[in-house]
């Protein structure tokens, strides 16, 4: 990792006239990246975890007295499990099938298992059931659509933002564009290389929307040049580089960035440059909500010329009136006749950093917690724990893990799928929620020694309610796409506005991606809704409900040994333990059947194992 | 009357200095028992996690010596995205395209002439009201200057992507005053879905959303009557183990305990009550969902139960064409929207005029500020070539209650409308969105100069960009 860090050329921090020690332009605040807030969300949540008392357990066999660590199935345990022998943590046993199952569909689909595919999974005997679970999840349409989310809130896809204007139709555009690709497996490099090179008309195709979504109403062109470069290296190469868009970052890099604060303004200028031969223009210039067209001119660059916007003034430096084109990371130029955005397509994406952002923010969909939080401001001079700054500390919980990851992805192709699957087989991913092997220390959630649980994201959440109660739900879907039945299809998350699906979805932290990151913290409003919202929870629970699960359950058996187990099956993945089942026998039976089978659905859907992953 | 100190810092924090610019012996730290204080919230949780990771800090920072009003108990915010004219409203301009009915009447020994014929219940109101006329927003573009007026910053800004709405700093600040009856969230956002929320806060200070009914709020009861809820609820306590023994993490204890407060707020004597209203009330606020809105805002901050910052939205104001063009069925000009907020607004002054306040000789209005904003305001003059306004920076905002002196202008534009002429306060400049919400927040009490430590950009965020160095300040003149 030093090797290509040293690569990095330094272009010569120039002297530019507004350095100062403070920022010194009042109106104006410097731009920086649209940051994700789920990262830090996710971090608040696992890191603050209490020291909680260990729980009953419901799977795997209890560790015996001297520590025992699971096998390693690859690189992945041999770093987390590796590290956690030296350190003399103690993991949490092997997840049961039930928890696993539950966890992995989530996770890779969005979805919860149905009741089917847990019941064959259980009586599955053979040895790699849980490899063939997995490649069936990445497999799945299912898997599509949760990961198109994924990407779509990277890119924050959206029909409007504070900014700019995709429109639905262009929203479409784009969220086919994801939704192919990812069904296609295209390679997560080449993707990005079309969204940054993108060309054509924002409603028929979705790469130039990446373009649309960054145009600065309020600013002059370079503007647009500006977020165009800043937001490419928050998204995918996990680095604030509005940072030194303004004013080298001065007076507060320190404790943002120490890799950026070894650049300059001047350097992002090179940066944005490659932007500077992309032009835009409405397709209909008379009709206020149409597309735009993107197209490359082959003259032009980045003019140091403004004095107005959103960005401090670009003077010229003595007789320099203009900035060529110059990759951050490592100075590289395009070549002669390479369009400019894709000659930053190509420089971008062999950067190794990219391919660290993206294992990143993969791994902590997977386990709750990225490997550098937040996820979104990687700082790559502090990875290296022999190597590093003084006074500095190591970014990565497990810098070796990342490297390893990234290295993985790369050697892969950057294959969404594959990477995903590594993960998902580790034994570090399979450890149990439950922590039994003594009293949980909240130190040991970086070493990953037990599974970190999140709440449900708002789609997923969503569709578990519609799912779990056999009762789904239609949402109809602006800018001419069809009507969907799962909240995880939706093209954007301002989709379903204006009624109490719209309002769950807000509540449960859905963001706008744009101001409002996507939140998985929990509130007042929420529980209300889980206990009290008549239409999203409580008539689903019905048995006049037509074909709810609770219909179709109490047609079925009036045995509350039976409605029991159908019921914690559809909505928990699993059967009730022996003692949760005697507890439900004896409510069912003690009152009307019915009533008290509603009463039950209603219980299950607002515990915190359904509300939880 | 300044708010109390806190105590200096206790807990070392060198890199607040640098971030903040001055020297800790200068700054007011983070203190133990301010720790202590913020324990007992949801920011226990950043707290944790700044132990952990050293990238993060902790505490608060401040100018220092900052005069702080603490004029008023309650906020009241009521946006008009879309932006109104000003010059038909607030700061009217009569000329050839004024309106005959708008009938121009003169208040107040002719200091404030006002569209009697346009809006004439607020007119009544009129000695309530102050009138700032040089504020001037930054974007003419609605999302933009939307975002901007309720974040206190530039959307696009360094901290924009993080910003909490202002009405969530409200809550957080005011969560170490709670008492055990206040139920009700911080923040409640009437008919104003879309609005920024929480940003890098906790979730419990994003705005509690309720679109106003005369029911009451949807999810406050059970639809399956309380016996049945009551049973449930027992049984899930019973079943639910995970709930008492924490052996699904920390995480989902959180969540526990807002089913334990959302329990609370539903066993709150008349909770519901605060949220209803009578067919008469809704008459009189003018039967729309603006005027229930501001029932409601009024019912929560007579109710007092620990909400401090309410927000109430009445959008539709942007009249690029039309904007004179007389009431019909689907016509929406300056009249149909004044014939929306004129009765609600002008009934919310009168009431919380005359309702007592929580100290005794003080009304309601008086505890409560009641301010008026947009995200800019529209072209001044003859009227576009679609008899419409378009976007325009100049803006007025309309004050009342909290402390600010009634029947009052700042700031003079010119004949137009379209420049000041004098900007009627000690700043000497235009007063923009960052002013404004150091005002709404030096009302509050709430330190304007205040720079947070543990923003997950770890660069710092301030409640007000560059109000620690003077740059933005409370509009002191109208208090």
């Amino acid at each position: 990792m030093k090797q290509w860090i040293a690569l990095a050329v330094v272009a010569p921090t120039l002297l530019l006239g507004v350095e100062k020690e403070t920022c010194p332009f009042g109106p104006f605040d410097l731009r920086s990246p649209r940051e994700q807030q789920a990262s830090l969300n996710h971090q608040l949540s696992a890191v603050a975890e209490a020291v909680a008392p260990s729980g009953r357990r419901r799977s795997a066999t209890p560790p015996a007295g001297d520590v025992s660590y699971p096998v390693s199935v690859n690189y992945i345990d041999d770093e987390i499990f590796g590290k956690m022998k030296t350190d003399g943590i103690r993991p949490a046993p092997m997840s049961s099938d039930e928890e696993f199952l539950r966890r992995v569909t989530i996770d890779l689909t969005g979805q919860i298992p149905d009741p089917a595919t847990v019941l064959a999974f259980l009586a599955d005997k053979s040895a790699d059931k849980r490899a063939k679970t997995i490649d069936a999840l990445l497999a799945s349409d299912a898997f599509n659509d949760r990961w198109t989310m994924w990407f779509g809130d990277l890119v924050q896809n959206v029909q409007v933002s504070a900014n700019s204007r995709e429109f639905p139709q262009g929203r479409n555009a784009y969220y086919t564009y994801i939704h192919d690709s990812i069904k296609a497996n295209k390679p997560y490099d080449q993707m990005v290389r079309e969204l940054l090179g993108g060309m054509g008309d924002s409603f028929l195709a979705g790469p130039p929307n990446y373009w649309v979504r960054q145009i600065q109403p309020n600013g002059p062109i370079q503007d647009t040049y500006d977020n165009l470069a800043a937001e490419s290296g928050r998204m995918f190469l996990g680095m604030p580089m509005q940072c030194i868009s303004c004013h080298n970052g001065l007076g507060h890099l320190d404790q943002v960035n120490l890799y950026l604060k070894g650049h300059a303004r001047y350097d992002f200028w090179g940066n944005a440059s490659f932007f500077s031969r992309g032009r835009f223009a409405k397709s209909d210039k008379n009709v206020n909500n149409s597309s735009y067209v993107i197209t490359e001119a082959t003259t032009g660059s980045y003019q140091l010329n403004t004095t107005s916007g959103n960005k401090t003034a670009r003077a010229p430096i003595g007789t320099q009136t203009t900035v060529s084109p110059s990759f951050l990371m490592t100075g590289e130029t395009p070549r002669a006749g390479e369009a400019w955005r894709d000659a930053y397509g190509r420089m971008l994406t062999a950067n190794p950093q990219f391919s660290l952002a993206a294992v990143n923010y993969l791994w902590q969909q997977m386990f709750g917690l990225a490997i550098v939080e937040p996820a979104n401001n990687m700082d790559p001079t502090r990875y290296d724990p022999n190597n590093l700054p003084a006074g500095q500390t190591v970014q990565p919980n497990h810098p070796a893990l990342l490297t390893r990851l990234g290295s993985d992805f790369t050697a892969n192709h950057y294959d969404l799928r594959a990477i995903l699957r590594t993960m998902a087989m580790s034994n570090a991913y399979q450890l149990s929620t439950q922590y039994t092997a003594s009293t949980w220390n909240e130190s040991w959630t970086p070493y990953y020694a037990r599974h970190i649980p999140r709440r449900l994201m708002a789609e997923a959440l969503l569709d578990a309610v519609a799912k779990s109660t056999s009762a789904p739900i239609t949402y109809t879907v602006s800018g001419g796409l069809p009507a969907v039945t799962s909240a995880m299809k939706l093209p954007d998350t301002l989709e379903v506005r204006g009624n109490v699906y719209g309002r769950f979805l807000d509540e449960f932290g859905r963001g706008n991606r744009d101001d409002e990151p996507r939140e998985n913290d929990s509130s007042i409003a929420q529980a209300l809704s889980l206990m009290n919202d008549g239409t999203v929870v409580v008539n689903r629970t019905h048995r006049a409900t037509a074909n709810s699960t609770v219909a179709k359950v109490l047609a079925s058996t009036t045995d509350p040994n039976s409605i029991a187990d159908q019921l914690y099956l559809n909505t928990l993945s699993r059967y009730p333990t022996a003692s949760e089942k005697a507890q439900a026998v004896a409510y069912l039976k003690s009152g009307t059947l019915a009533n008290k089978t509603e009463d039950l659905q209603w219980v299950l859907l607002n515990s915190l194992e359904f509300l939880f992953d | 009357m300044a708010r109390p100190r806190l105590p200096k810092s206790t807990i070392e924090c060198p890199d607040c200095t640098k971030a903040s610019g001055f020297p800790l012996g200068q700054s007011e730290g983070f203190s133990r028992r301010r720790f202590m204080q913020i324990a007992g919230t949801g920011l226990v949780a950043s707290y944790f996690a700044d132990v952990l990771s050293p990238r993060l800090l902790q505490g608060a920072t401040t100018a220092g010596g900052v005069y702080l009003r603490a004029t008023a108990k309650n906020a009241i915010f009521i946006f008009l995205p879309g932006a109104p004219s000003n010059i038909d409203t607030w700061d009217l301009k009569e000329g050839a395209w004024t309106p005959s009915d708008f009938n121009p009447t003169s208040y107040d020994n002719n200091n404030v002439r006002f569209p009697q014929g346009l809006m004439p219940m607020t007119a009544a109101q009129l000695d309530k009201m102050t009138f700032v006329r040089s504020g001037l927003s930054w974007a003419a573009v609605h999302t933009l200057g939307q975002a901007w007026v309720q974040i206190a910053r530039n959307p696009g800004g360094a901290t924009g992507s993080i910003a909490p709405h202002i009405g969530a700093v409200v809550a957080l600040e005011s969560q170490i005053n709670r008492k055990p009856t206040d139920v009700l969230p911080g923040f409640i956002a009437l008919n104003s879905t879309g609005i920024p929320a929480s940003g890098y806060f906790p979730a419990s200070y994003a705005p509690f959303q309720v679109v106003p009914a005369a029911t009451g709020l949807p999810t406050i009861a059970h639809p399956d009557g309380a016996s049945r809820f009551s049973d449930r609820w027992s049984f899930m306590q019973q079943l639910d183990s995970a709930r008492t023994t924490g052996a699904l993490g920390k995480a989902t204890l959180d969540m526990n305990d807002f089913y334990t407060q959302s329990k609370a707020l539903m066993d709150a004597p008349n909770i519901n009550a605060v949220f209803s209203f009578s067919t008469a009330e809704h008459t009189k606020y003018g039967a729309t969902t603006f005027g229930d809105s501001l029932i409601v805002a009024r019912n929560i901050v007579a109710a007092g139960k620990g909400t401090r910052f309410v927000q109430a939205t009445l959008g539709g104001w942007d009249h690029h064409s039309g904007i004179y063009t007389k009431p019909a069925n689907g016509v929406n000009s300056l009249y149909t929207q004044c014939a929306q907020f004129d009765p609600a607004y002008a009934s919310l002054l009168a009431d919380l005029s005359t309702m007592p306040g929580s100290v005794s000789g003080k009304t309601l209005l008086d505890e409560t500020l009641v301010v008026i904003v947009a995200e800019f305001g529209r072209t001044v003059g003859v009227l576009n070539n679609q008899a419409g306004r378009d976007h325009n920076l100049r803006m007025t905002t309309v004050w009342a209650g909290g402390g600010i002196r009634g029947g009052n202008v700042i700031g003079k534009t010119d004949v137009t409308g379209g420049s000041v002429a004098d900007f009627g306060w000690s700043g000497n400049r235009d007063i923009r969105p960052e002013d404004v919400v150091s005002t709404i927040y030096s009302a509050l009490g709430i330190d304007y100069t205040t720079m947070r430590h543990d923003d997950p950009l770890n660069r710092g965020f301030e409640y007000v960009p560059f109000a620690k160095d003077g740059t933005y300040k409370p509009i002191d003149e109208m208090f």
